[in-house]
């Protein structure tokens, strides 16, 4: 059985993942982005204790909302700081690079967490919407990282 | 002095990697302990007991069990309209319920068994009637209807009451002051 604070511990563990990498790029961001970040995590923290010393008070659909709203802001994260890469920093190829590796895989993974929830739960609601978006993901995945890998077409499509 | 303090960026990148490890390790530490607590977490039955307006007078009603205190004349049906209230606490969804025999007493072959001739328990909607659990004597044996103790399963709508309407009946020839029990049990489907 999945548990709405799944999504909880899933958008700490992105924001953490965040922090760590605005730190390894930290030339493009400024100086307080890496800590920003940890505190967002810290507040996933938060969320779980609430969650487990209110357990018997808030019911599932209200944990899966705030949960929910949780890892929808770790996600708008990602991908805000893939438009910074395209269009604030120009850096192109570094936008690339993040979608792919960072940005598509956690809407993978977050849209499969959530599909699988709504149909444990049985909810009715855009569950063919979050199919679709699954399929996309997987699909983009799967050829950008052929392409990532490939030389040949790099090179014909002139990325390199 | 604070002014200079620069970390460089292995240096940085490192406590930013311990502290991550800290907090991923602690949430995770939290998560597994809710689903420890989500698997033994008891919480109000969805399908209650409420009191109704017959219910009869010095019984006890809570949400998982009740005690109805009822009476049985001799030669006289003795009718508890709306004895107990069946109660579909959850908004949204339906969910089935049924009666099941659990006990009785005085036992079959006691002779103070015949000191009834019928107890039933009767379920009905809004509208109709839905099922019964009844408990005849025939000399000093309970003969249960149905013979296996227990109904059918009935969805109850979301947000919905039926009631249990009680019979009595007593033998012309039955004693004062005798008692019996009746342990029904109301098994709920999630």
């Amino acid at each position: 059985m999945l548990l709405p604070e799944l999504f909880a511990l899933l958008a700490s563990d992105l924001f953490l993942l965040l922090s760590l990498l605005t730190c390894l790029l930290e030339e493009r961001f400024p100086k307080a982005i890496p800590y920003v970040y940890q505190a967002a995590a810290v507040m996933g923290f938060g969320h779980l204790m609430v969650s487990k010393m209110f357990l018997t008070v808030f019911d599932a659909e209200m944990r899966f909302w705030y949960n929910l709203f949780y890892l929808m802001v770790g996600l708008a994260n990602i991908i805000a700081v893939n438009i910074y890469f395209a269009v604030s920093q120009k850096t192109w190829f570094l936008a690339r690079v993040w979608s792919l590796a960072v940005t598509f895989p956690t809407l993978l993974i977050s849209t499969f967490f959530i599909y699988n929830y709504g149909y444990l739960q049985a909810a009715t609601g855009p569950i063919s919407t979050l199919q679709i978006i699954l399929m996309i993901s997987f699909a983009v995945l799967g050829v950008s990282v052929f392409v990532l890998f490939s030389q040949k077409i790099l090179e014909k499509l002139g990325w390199r | 002095m604070f002014g200079s303090l620069k970390l460089k960026k292995p240096t940085k990148f490192l406590i930013l990697l311990l502290t991550s490890i800290l907090i991923g390790a602690v949430n995770a530490a939290i998560f597994y302990t809710l689903t420890m607590e989500s698997q033994f977490l008891v919480s109000s039955p969805v399908i209650r007991f409420s009191s109704a307006p017959d219910e009869p007078s010095g019984s006890t009603v809570n949400d998982a069990w009740c005690m109805l205190n009822a009476t049985s004349y001799p030669n006289a049906t003795l009718t508890y309209e709306q004895a107990l209230y069946i109660e579909n606490t959850d908004g949204s969804n339906a969910h089935s319920f049924r009666l099941r025999h659990l006990d009785v007493s005085p036992v079959n072959g006691t002779a103070t068994v015949g000191n009834w001739s019928s107890i039933k328990f009767m379920v009905y909607n809004s509208t109709d009637f839905v099922c019964s659990l009844n408990y005849t004597v025939s000399g000093t044996d309970w003969i249960l209807e149905p013979s296996s103790g227990e109904t059918n399963y009935y969805s109850v709508p979301a947000s919905t009451s039926w009631w249990i309407r009680l019979e009595t009946l007593s033998p012309a020839t039955a004693t004062t002051g005798n008692t019996c029990y009746i342990t029904i049990a109301v098994d709920v489907q999630q």
